[in-house]
């Protein structure tokens, strides 16, 4: 075998040819592929959508007006609401409060005492909404009291306050 | 000699033998040849084969996506959304006798086998027509529309001549509800009656039925309007109903019955009876609904223009051989507000009087009234309208709304220019924009209408609308029960009832019409066949059921003022 260098040039040619060749088969082959994979999927979606028409149509038969209204006469005996259980907005809610009568007695109006109260100046700590807990570091160490209320009262009248001074008792 | 002939005879011999030999190597390297050239010519034709699929040749048929989902015929939604008519593959059963091939039978069984099993799985079939049809070995649909479930079982009777092809069915969810402004498709793809009639071409052509067609109905107050409209025809034996709900600003029909119904679904011989539409189709002398059109256009008119004047109610008028009278004794005088509350004839025909029969006639025309009313439905009724110069006895009947018929949805579009500020406005079935602006024509003055919503609300208050006084809605409306005319004058026996009404009053939103064809006089009715009986409590229940729906909320506190009417009105006797 005499192998000259132009001979092996040209088999050199050919071979990137080849394999260019070879390449662009296989990446044509690829594209088919993927091209009918995708038609595939669209099959696919054709079918689902039209499943879902189906199933929704059904659905909306099942549930038309007039089998919602027998369900209802059987089952539910739902009636319209009437205009009392109508509330338009807050002043019509108001509106519904009725003036103090001639001779009721006062209502009984008790002090509201925070131990730790926020007029400390801190701003109130910081709660995790998940744990209750306050992530803030300058928490209070005692637990809130619970507002005092005409039941409570016999509570906060029977114990004893930490500081004497009661500055922070309001009126109201 | 014959040695050297044996000789010969024996060198030849092996030259032939040789020659034998290299001959039939010869043949056989032939032979192998030509079996490696066919079987490298099939290699070479499958590769060429295989490179021409890969490479050339066009995929197989496929719709792309857009088109795969495109529906054969465009949607109808309400208003909401809501489907109220849609395409979709459904399966039908299609008897193939050729299926098997051959000559032998179509089918694997026996006719009588298969009718039995499809017997099982359809229980209304008539076996014994099936039979027939089995044995008659023609092709055809067995049943147009089959359960995906039951595609299932017959596929499990295992006979192939049982084909189920899909197609595409037009399905309607709500099954008769609507019926009448739906429509349906016919076995050749094209709409009728209905709004599948008028949007045919949008819901066929490619580019646009992918857009589903939206109408200004309401499912659920079509539903409720049905629903009780079909309660008050039951109640009162009525031959037929009607029923509409207009907004009175933008002309949009939220809900349009006309009852009985059909099944868009299988139109059937009694559903083909019913198709006939009463509320565009059918004219009806509605009786004293029209009243509040004549007050209205005298106030306009300024032929009355003090509602305490008191007009003459005791005595029939008798003109041209025909007496005017009321159905029972109101008193010796009646005021306008009176005179609506009771629905007196005489007074009524005594302001048409003086209105004159050219402007009572201008504002028919400016109504509508002479012409078929404007809504996109194909089927539409023309009037009965008094042709010519009113003469003074046509004035007079039609003032209380006889000599003149009109359809239901005329008197629903002249109710909403009534209580609107005075604009008519032409209904229409297609949804209207939220903040878009209908035109339309003025009719009444703004005063006309603020005082005419101060009147029928009165009616429905403290007058024969009183059934309708949904509490908290402020409802306003008039009732109307006029004799239907038959042979040789109005027959007694045969009403139609319709009460036209408008809520809320204070500012109204919504024009409703309820209308029974022939009502009887029932236990449920108190033994009545008048409006304020049978179809005013009709309106009073569909009332709050719709009103939350629409956005109205009732409230006990708020009404139209009418406080400078009602020292007009004695409080006895308003029945």
């Amino acid at each position: 075998m005499n192998l000259t260098r132009d001979r092996l040039r040209s088999i050199g040619w050919a071979a990137v040819l080849l394999t260019c060749a070879a390449l662009t088969l296989a990446l044509t082959f690829r594209v088919n592929a993927v091209k009918s994979q995708v038609r595939l999927a669209e099959r696919q979606i054709v079918a689902l959508k039209q499943d879902k028409l189906l199933l929704e149509t059904e659905f909306e038969t099942r549930a038309n007006q007039q089998q919602l209204r027998t369900l209802n006469e059987v089952e539910f005996g739902y009636q319209a609401p009437t205009a009392g259980q109508y509330m338009e907005n807050e002043r019509q809610l108001a509106s519904l409060a009725k003036p103090r009568a001639a001779n009721a007695p006062t209502p009984l109006r008790v002090a509201s005492a925070d131990p730790l109260s926020d007029d400390d100046g801190g701003l109130p700590a910081m709660v995790s909404p998940l744990t209750g807990q306050a992530m803030a570091a300058e928490t209070g160490t005692e637990p809130r009291a619970k507002p005092v209320t005409a039941a409570t009262l016999g509570d906060r009248l029977g114990r004893i306050e930490r500081n004497a001074t009661r500055t922070d008792v309001r009126a109201e | 000699m014959s040695a050297l002939a044996i000789s010969t005879a024996v060198s030849s011999g092996r030259i032939e033998l040789a020659n034998v030999r290299q001959r039939s190597l010869l043949l056989a390297r032939w032979r192998m040849l030509w079996i490696v050239a066919l079987f490298s010519m099939v290699a070479v034709i499958v590769v060429l084969r295989i490179g021409f699929v890969g490479l050339v040749k066009a995929a197989p048929v496929r719709q792309d996506l857009a088109s795969a989902l495109l529906p054969e015929r465009g949607d109808i939604v309400d208003r909401n959304g809501q489907p109220l008519a849609r395409a979709f593959p459904a399966y039908a059963l299609w008897y193939n006798p050729a299926a098997l091939g051959g000559d032998g039978p179509p089918l694997v069984r026996s006719p009588k086998d298969v009718a039995a099993a499809l017997g099982r799985i359809f229980p209304n079939e008539d076996q014994a027509r099936l039979t027939v049809r089995l044995a008659a070995g023609k092709p055809g649909y067995l049943r147009r529309r089959i359960l995906p479930e039951d595609a299932n079982r017959i596929h499990a009777l295992g006979e192939p001549a049982l084909e189920f092809p899909r197609e595409i069915e037009r399905f309607y969810p709500q099954g008769s509800m609507a019926s009448h402004v739906l429509g349906y498709v016919g076995a050749d793809g094209v709409g009728r009656v209905g709004m599948e009639q008028v949007f045919n071409r949008q819901l066929t052509d490619p580019s646009t039925r992918g857009q589903p067609a939206m109408l200004s109905l309401d499912t659920r107050v079509q539903g409720a309007l049905e629903d009780e409209l079909l309660r008050g025809m039951r109640e009162s034996n009525a031959k037929g109903g009607a029923g509409i709900v207009l907004d009175v600003d933008t002309g949009e029909v939220v809900a349009l019955a006309s009852l009985p119904s059909f099944n868009p679904n299988l139109i059937d011989q009694i559903g083909a009876g019913n198709i006939f539409n009463r509320m565009t189709n059918q004219v009806y002398e509605l009786g004293s609904t029209f009243k509040p059109i004549t007050v209205a256009a005298a106030l306009d008119a300024g032929t009355v223009t003090n509602l305490s004047r008191r007009y003459q109610a005791a005595r029939p008028i008798a003109i041209g051989g025909f007496q005017i009278r009321d159905s029972h004794a109101l008193g010796a005088s009646l005021n306008v507000p009176e005179s609506l509350i009771h629905s007196s004839n005489i007074v009524t025909a005594q302001i048409g009087d003086e209105l004159g029969g050219a402007r009572l006639n201008a504002t028919m025309r400016a109504l509508g009234m002479n012409e078929r009313p404007s809504i996109e439905l194909p089927a539409k009724g023309f009037p009965l309208w008094p042709k010519g110069e009113w003469s003074q006895i046509t004035t007079m009947t039609v003032s209380y709304g006889h000599g003149i018929a009109v359809t239901p949805l005329h008197l629903a579009s002249a109710y909403a220019a009534l209580v609107n500020g005075g604009i008519w406005r032409p209904a229409t079935l297609k949804r209207v924009q939220p903040g878009t602006y209908v035109p339309g024509r003025r009719v009444f003055k703004a005063s006309t209408s603020a005082r005419m919503r101060q009147l029928l609300r009165m009616i429905v208050s403290i007058g024969t609308g009183k059934n309708a006084n949904a509490a908290g809605y402020r409802v306003g409306g008039k009732t109307g029960s006029a004799e239907k005319p038959g042979a040789g004058g109005y027959r007694r026996t045969s009403l139609v009832a319709t009460f036209a009404a408008a809520f809320p009053m204070d500012r109204p939103r919504y024009v409703i019409i309820a209308m029974l064809d022939e009502p009887q006089g029932t236990a449920a009715t108190s033994g009545q066949r008048t409006a304020a009986w049978n179809v005013a409590p009709v309106v009073g229940r569909v009332v709050p059921r719709i009103g939350p729906l629409l956005g109205i909320m009732p409230d006990d506190t708020r009404d139209v003022d009418i406080s400078d009417l009602a020292p007009l009105v004695g409080r006895s006797g308003s029945e």
